[in-house]
C-alpha cells in the first residue's frame, strides 16, 4: 500500500540538551533500515521540515537543523510546547521514533550562487538557518557564494541554540557572525537589543545579497520593514513560515494561505510571493 | 403586509436604537428560502422594518450573547426559551443582565419542517401560519395543516413559551397560560428497560457526524473549549465510532443537567436528524423530582449542580423559603 | 459516443445482474433519510422523488473515518482490499466533485493509495436530475444537472426509460448490450435537458468573483457575513468537495485515523504557540467562501463549489453561499480592477 502517511522508523542516537532552561533539545535521529537514508538524503536540501512522529501523540512538524555532510542521521531541535514535544522531550538515546519527509520545498540555494548571503535568525527558528549555513559553510560549497553575513538574536544568551558550534563560527574568516540578546548581560560580548533594531544599526548593503529570514512572527514582522528600507527587493528576502499542519504533503488541506500551502509550497517564500497571497500568516 | 406584532418589534428596535439604548438588535428576519427566517443583527434605526418573528425562527438567538464583542449593549427579540436561556446565563456570570434590552415575545411555537415536508423532493414552495392553522403550498400540491401537528416536539411540551424577566412583552400574554411541568411524554422511556434504552439511545447516536452544531446551536454550550477538543487529555475519540459519539451525547447532555431550557435548537440544527432533547428532558426531570428546580426561571435561584456545598435538602429549604417570601 | 437506452423496468433487472459480480451502491432509504448503501434487493432503491442524499457520497471514496495506520509497535498501513463497486444514483454535482478531490488528493509524488484504490475500483453512473431544487445551483458554478464530469456513465430519465449516456471504457462494458437510442429519443432529450438548465440559476463570472474575493480579503464585508453563523462543521461535512481532514493517534483501537475536519473550527489552524491565523468566525467563514470560489480558480481555474444546495439546506443559521457570492460581486472593494 503506497501511504505517503506512513512514517519511517528510526531510532533517536543522541540527545543534546540546547538551552539553560532546557525548553529546546535536539534529537539526532538515525535511520532503522539503510535504504530510508539513502532515500532520504538523495531528496533533501536545507530549509525542509519532517513531521515527527511518537503513536499515541501524534506528529509535529520539525525543521531539519543538520546538513548532509554531517553523517547519516537527521538532526531536529524541538521546542517543549505541547502533547508531541512534550512526549519526546521525554524520551533518550535508543528510544525509536517516526519521521516523514524531507517535506517542502528547502532554500533554492542554486538561485543564489555567486551572491551574498544575510542570514537573519531569532530565538528557537535558528534551527533550519542552522543548517544550511553548516550546508554552505563546508568547503565543497564555500566558494559558490560571496560574503556570509549572519544575525542570531535570543532572548537571553542561555537560549542561545548551538553554542559550540557558533563560537568557531565566530573564529572563522569566511562568515562574520553577529549575535544579539534582548536585554544586556553580564559578559555579553556582542550586541544588545532586539533584531530588527540591532540589523538597522549594521545596515547591511543590499546590492546582490539575499536576505533569509526565520523567527517568530513578531520578530518577523518587525524585520521585513527594516530591510525593505535598507533597500533590499521583495523577491530577495526570504522567509520560512510555520502552521498547524497534519498531513504535511498538500492533501489535508488546513496549511493554506490563499491557494499555496505551506506544507508543499514552502515554508520557504519570497516576500513577493507572500505579497501576492492573502494575508494570512 | 406586516401584522401587528412585527410592526411592534420594529418599532421599539427602532426606538432603541434611535435614543441609543443599544448598539444592536438582535432578531429575526426573512431568509433566502420560503421556509427559512435567519437571525439579524441591526445597528441601524431605519433598517429595523426587517424584523419579523414567526412559527419558522428556529434558532435560539441567546447564543449570540457569547459572539458579541464585550462591551456592547444588545437587545434581543427573546421568546420563552431564550428568555429562560438568558436568565441562566446571567446566573453563570455569562452576561451582565443590565447591558441587555429584551424584548420579550409570547410564542406559540416553532415549526418542525419534517412533518410539513414529508419527502425532500417534494419542494416547499411557500408556508403561511394563519392562527391554528399552516397552509402549505408543496410542489406535489396545497396542504392545510393543524398547527398542533407540525409543531416541534420541544413547543409541544414546552411549559414557559411567555418570556421571563423581559423588559417588555409585545402582544397579549393573557393569550398564553402557563403549562405545568408536565413531561409525563418521558414516562414511556422510564418504562423500558436498561437494555431497551441503550438500544435507542445507541441508534440515535450511531448517526452522529460530530459536526457540534448541536452544541453551537445551544446557548448553554458556552465553554471556550470544549471537552472534545482537549488533546491533554483527549478524552473521547474524535473518530467516528459508537464510543467517540456515545460519549458525545451522554456528556453533553450530563453537562446541561440542570441548565438545559428544553427549546430544542439543538435537535433543529443537526444535519443528521439525531433527537437528542429526551437526554436532556430526562436529566432535567429529574433534577425538578430531586430538587423542585427548573432552568432559566428564578433570577435569583442558583442551579443546584452549581452551587457548591448545599445538601438537597438545605436547597429545597432555601427555594421554598425564596418561594414564601 | 451514441447514447443507449433502456426502459426502468429492464434497469432494476440489469442492475440486479451487475450485484452478481459487483457491489452496488444506490440511494436507499435508512429508516432516518437517503443514504447511498448496498443494494440487496434492487426494489428497495429509491430513484424517483430523490432530491439527493443529506450525507455525501465523498464517504464512499474518502471515508469520515478512515484508519491510515495500525500500531503493533511501529505503524503499518492498512492493506484494503477494495472490491469492485458500482455507484448508481450519484447526482452530477457529486460527482463532479469527484473529480475536484482526485485534484486535492491524486499526486504521484505522495501517493494516497486509500484514496486511489477506491477511486480505481468504482463505476460511477449518475441519474440525471430532471427537477432541481430551488436550492440546487450547479449551473452557477459552471456545472449542469446533466453535466458528465466525473461519471463514468450519466442517465437520463425520460418518461418509463432511461437515456444511457457512456463515458468510460469501465461503463461501456456494463451497458454493452443495450440498445442504441435512435434520432427522436436524443433529440427530445437534448431538449429536454436544455430545458432544465434554462430554468436554472445563471452563471457567476469566476475570474470576476474571485478578484473581488480577493479585493474584499481585509475589509468588513466578512464581518457581516460571518455574523450569524455558529461555528460548526454542517456545511463542511454535507459539502462534496471539501476534503479537510485531521490525523489523530487512537490509542484504545491502535490506529492512526484520518478524520474529517473543518475549517469552521477553531482548533483547525490553531499553533501550539498559541497563535491563531484565523482566531475569529470572521476568518474562518472568509476562509470557506473564498476556498470555494478564489483558491480553487488560482489552483485549477475552476470553482470548487459545485452548486449541490447542501450548505445552504442544512445550515442551521440559513447562511447562504450563493447570497455572499452574489454580495461580493456587488460590491466595489477598493483596489478591485474595474
Amino acid at each position: 500500500m503506497k501511504n505517503c502517511y506512513e512514517p519511517i522508523p528510526m531510532h533517536i542516537e543522541r540527545v543534546v540538551i540546547e538551552t539553560s532552561d532546557a525548553s529546546l533539545k535536539s534529537f539526532e535521529l538515525t535511520f532503522n533500515r539503510k535504504e530510508d537514508c539513502e532515500e532520504f538524503f538523495s531528496q533533501y536540501r536545507p530549509g525542509q521540515f519532517c513531521q515527527l512522529s511518537i503513536f499515541g501523540k501524534g506528529e509535529a512538524p520539525i525543521g531539519i537543523a543538520s546538513a548532509a555532510w554531517e553523517g547519516d542521521f537527521v538532526r531536529f531541535t524541538v521546542q517543549k510546547m505541547g502533547k508531541f514535544t512534550s512526549a519526546i522531550h521525554e524520551m533518550h538515546a535508543g528510544d525509536a521514533i517516526g519521521m516523514r519527509g524531507p517535506l517542502g520545498n528547502g532554500f533554492p540555494l542554486e538561485e543564489w550562487e555567486g551572491m551574498k548571503l544575510l542570514i537573519i535568525g531569532g530565538g528557537c527558528a535558528f534551527s533550519t538557518l542552522y543548517a544550511m549555513t553548516k550546508h554552505i559553510l563546508h568547503p565543497a560549497h564555500r566558494s559558490d557564494y560571496a560574503d556570509i553575513t549572519a544575525l542570531y538574536g535570543t532572548r537571553n544568551s542561555g537560549l542561545c541554540l548551538y553554542k559550540p558550534v557558533i563560537e568557531e563560527w565566530h573564529n572563522r574568516n569566511d562568515i562574520v557572525v553577529h549575535q544579539a540578546v534582548d536585554v544586556a548581560e553580564k559578559d555579553w560580548k556582542y550586541h544588545v537589543g532586539y533584531v530588527p533594531a540591532v540589523l538597522e544599526e549594521l545596515a547591511p548593503e543590499p546590492d546582490n545579497t539575499v536576505a533569509v529570514l526565520c523567527g517568530p512572527p513578531v520578530m518577523t514582522k518587525f524585520t521585513i520593514p527594516v530591510l525593505t528600507k535598507l533597500g533590499f527587493p521583495p523577491e530577495l528576502i526570504y522567509t520560512s513560515l510555520e502552521k498547524r499542519m497534519k498531513c504535511g504533503v498538500g492533501h489535508c488541506g488546513r496549511c493554506n494561505i490563499g491557494h499555496k500551502y505551506v506544507c508543499k509550497d514552502g515554508p520557504v517564500f519570497t516576500l513577493q510571493e507572500l505579497q501576492r497571497l492573502p494575508n494570512e500568516i | 403586509m406586516t401584522n401587528t406584532r412585527d410592526q411592534k418589534i420594529q418599532a421599539e428596535a427602532r426606538r432603541l436604537l434611535q435614543d441609543g439604548v443599544v448598539d444592536v438588535v438582535i432578531g429575526f428576519t426573512r431568509g433566502t428560502l420560503p421556509y427559512r427566517m435567519q437571525p439579524c443583527f441591526i445597528q441601524e434605526a431605519d433598517e429595523t422594518t426587517c424584523l419579523e418573528m414567526n412559527g419558522l425562527c428556529s434558532n435560539n438567538l441567546a447564543i449570540y450573547l457569547n459572539h458579541r464583542p464585550r462591551g456592547e449593549r444588545i437587545a434581543m427579540v427573546v421568546r420563552g426559551c431564550e428568555s429562560r436561556a438568558i436568565q441562566a446565563l446571567v446566573l453563570e456570570n455569562r452576561h451582565a443582565r443590565d447591558a441587555l434590552y429584551l424584548i420579550g415575545v409570547p410564542c406559540t411555537g416553532i415549526l418542525d419542517l419534517q412533518k410539513v415536508q414529508p419527502r425532500e423532493q417534494d419542494a416547499i414552495l411557500s408556508i403561511q401560519e394563519e392562527g391554528d392553522q399552516v397552509r402549505v403550498i408543496l410542489s406535489s400540491g396545497e396542504k392545510l395543516l393543524n398547527r398542533s401537528d407540525v409543531l416541534h416536539s420541544a413547543c409541544v411540551h414546552c411549559n414557559h413559551p411567555v418570556p421571563i424577566n423581559a423588559d417588555e412583552i409585545i402582544d397579549e400574554p393573557g393569550l398564553f397560560e402557563e403549562r405545568s411541568f408536565d413531561k409525563s411524554y418521558l414516562d414511556a422511556f422510564r418504562g423500558l428497560t436498561l437494555d431497551e434504552r441503550y438500544e435507542r439511545f445507541r441508534e440515535e447516536a450511531e448517526r452522529c457526524v460530530r459536526c457540534y452544531a448541536c452544541r453551537e446551536a445551544c446557548p448553554m454550550c458556552t465553554c471556550e473549549e470544549c471537552f472534545v477538543d482537549h488533546s491533554r487529555p483527549q478524552w473521547t475519540d474524535s473518530t467516528i465510532c459508537p464510543a467517540g459519539q456515545q460519549a458525545w451525547h451522554i456528556i453533553r447532555a450530563f453537562h446541561q443537567t440542570g441548565r438545559c431550557v428544553s427549546c430544542g435548537a439543538c435537535e433543529r440544527a443537526c444535519p443528521m436528524n439525531i433527537k437528542m432533547t429526551y437526554l436532556t428532558d430526562l436529566l432535567n426531570r429529574d433534577v425538578f423530582e430531586e430538587y423542585g428546580f427548573e432552568p432559566g426561571l428564578d433570577p435569583a435561584l442558583m442551579p443546584p449542580f452549581l452551587t457548591l456545598g448545599q445538601d438537597k435538602e438545605k436547597f429545597t429549604a432555601q427555594q421554598e423559603g425564596q418561594h414564601a417570601s | 459516443m451514441p447514447a443507449k437506452w433502456i426502459s426502468k423496468s429492464d434497469l432494476k433487472k440489469l442492475l440486479a445482474q451487475w450485484q452478481k459480480k459487483h457491489l452496488v451502491y444506490a440511494p436507499m432509504h435508512n429508516g432516518h433519510e437517503l443514504a447511498f448503501q448496498v443494494v440487496k434487493d434492487v426494489e428497495d432503491m429509491v430513484l424517483d422523488g430523490f432530491l439527493n442524499t443529506r450525507y455525501p457520497a465523498k464517504s464512499l471514496f474518502l471515508p469520515q473515518s478512515e484508519a491510515l495506520m495500525k500500531f503493533d509497535g511501529i505503524l503499518h498501513s492498512v492493506e484494503t482490499d477494495e472490491k469492485e463497486k458500482i455507484i448508481f444514483g450519484l447526482r452530477a454535482c457529486d460527482a463532479h466533485a469527484l473529480r475536484l478531490l482526485d485534484h486535492a488528493l491524486v499526486d504521484e509524488q505522495n501517493p494516497d493509495e486509500y484514496w486511489e484504490k477506491k477511486r480505481a475500483a468504482a463505476v460511477v453512473i449518475t441519474l440525471g436530475c430532471n427537477s432541481p431544487d430551488e436550492t440546487c445551483f450547479c449551473t452557477a458554478v459552471g456545472g449542469s444537472p446533466f453535466n458528465t464530469a466525473g461519471s463514468d456513465a450519466m442517465l437520463v430519465e425520460m418518461g418509463e426509460e432511461y437515456l444511457v449516456y457512456s463515458i468510460s471504457k469501465k461503463a461501456e462494458a456494463l451497458f454493452q448490450d443495450l440498445p442504441q437510442a435512435d434520432g427522436s429519443k436524443t433529440q427530445n432529450a437534448r431538449k429536454f435537458m436544455k430545458g432544465v438548465e434554462t430554468r436554472m440559476p445563471g452563471l457567476f463570472p469566476k475570474q470576476e468573483l474571485h478578484d473581488a474575493l480577493m479585493a474584499s480579503f481585509e475589509t468588513d464585508f466578512w464581518k457581516a457575513v460571518s455574523q450569524s453563523c455558529l461555528g460548526c462543521g454542517v456545511c463542511t461535512f454535507l459539502c462534496p468537495s471539501c476534503f479537510c481532514f485531521d490525523i489523530v493517534d487512537e490509542t484504545v483501537r491502535r490506529e492512526r485515523v484520518r478524520n474529517w475536519d473543518s475549517c469552521m473550527f477553531r482548533k483547525y489552524s490553531l499553533e501550539a504557540s498559541g497563535h491563531n491565523p484565523r482566531p475569529t468566525k470572521i476568518e474562518r467563514t472568509r476562509q470557506r467562501v473564498m476556498h470555494k470560489f478564489a483558491y480553487w480558480v488560482d489552483l485549477i481555474d475552476e470553482m470548487g463549489c459545485t452548486g449541490c444546495g447542501r450548505c445552504v439546506r442544512y445550515c442551521p443559521v440559513n447562511i447562504d453561499i450563493r447570497a455572499i457570492a452574489t454580495e461580493a460581486l456587488h460590491r466595489e472593494f477598493e483596489g478591485m480592477k474595474k
